[in-house]
């Protein structure tokens, strides 16, 4: 029973993320901030989605 | 309420999660270029921090516990944490685009950022009650604020310093962060 359980709390969790990923990817960026970047310098870990290198990908 | 504000010190000076632990070096690094940053990036962490940890103690104690599911701790609380992000990012998109301006681009980077998963399973390790919790929630994050802007005060010194080539950029950022990691590790005989 402590199966079926640990199974159902894990969806529950997983459908309140996606929920949230969803809502928060639908909720438009206000007018003033359509052009933030972080100023990060980066670091060697290139899969990090604030690496400058996605920069230079969605320029080429 | 002596054991809480050792508890606090401790988390801000001793055990220093910068420092000491090696945690959420990634920031550390990244964004400790510009003092503005680096506080925006602490002030972000604190939020995230008291709210995920506040989160992650309750749902331990009022959910795995009676459900003898103790052993799910950790991917409960990388899912509490994730979800927690993406609806405060969410809410302060929507009704507070000044704080967004300030905090949203940092907020993503937190949902990675380990010092969070250390302060919600250090909670539940030690074995806090609910005050001795906030105390570690408001300690840890304080303490990785007080660092970042530390160092962000020596890294814009060391831009304008003639630093020799080799060292320039991340290299010397690394030697500055090891000679505090020393003088900080004098402040462990303090309690």
């Amino acid at each position: 029973m402590t199966y079926i359980y640990a199974i159902v709390f894990v969806g529950i969790l997983a459908m309140f993320y996606a929920l949230g990923y969803y809502l928060n990817h639908k909720t438009p960026l206000p007018k003033e901030c359509q052009d933030l970047k972080l100023e990060c310098e980066g670091c060697n870990i290139t899969s990090c989605e604030v690496h400058p290198v996605h920069d230079i990908k969605e320029e080429e | 309420m002596q054991t809480i504000f050792t508890i606090f010190l401790t988390a801000i000076l001793i055990n220093n999660v910068i420092l000491s632990k090696f945690l959420g070096m990634c920031p550390f690094l990244g964004v400790s270029r510009k003092t503005s940053s680096a506080l925006g990036m602490g002030f972000a962490v604190t939020f995230v921090i008291v709210g995920a940890s506040i989160f992650t103690y309750s749902l331990y104690y009022l959910v795995l516990v009676p459900l003898h599911l103790e052993y799910m701790d950790l991917i409960t609380f990388i899912l509490v944490i994730a979800s927690f992000v993406q609806f405060t990012e969410m809410f302060i998109k929507k009704f507070s685009p000044a704080l967004y301006k300030s905090l949203g681009i940092y907020l993503p980077l937190i949902t990675t950022n380990c010092a969070v998963l250390y302060v919600a399973l250090d909670n539940i390790s030690s074995k806090y009650d609910f005050w001795q919790m906030l105390a570690s929630a408001f300690g840890v994050p304080l303490g990785f604020t007080l660092i970042l802007y530390i160092f962000s005060c020596i890294r814009e010194r060391l831009d304008e310093s003639n630093v020799p080539l080799p060292f320039i950029g991340n290299p010397i950022a690394l030697v500055c962060a090891a000679i505090m990691a020393l003088a900080f590790s004098g402040l462990a005989g303090l309690i």
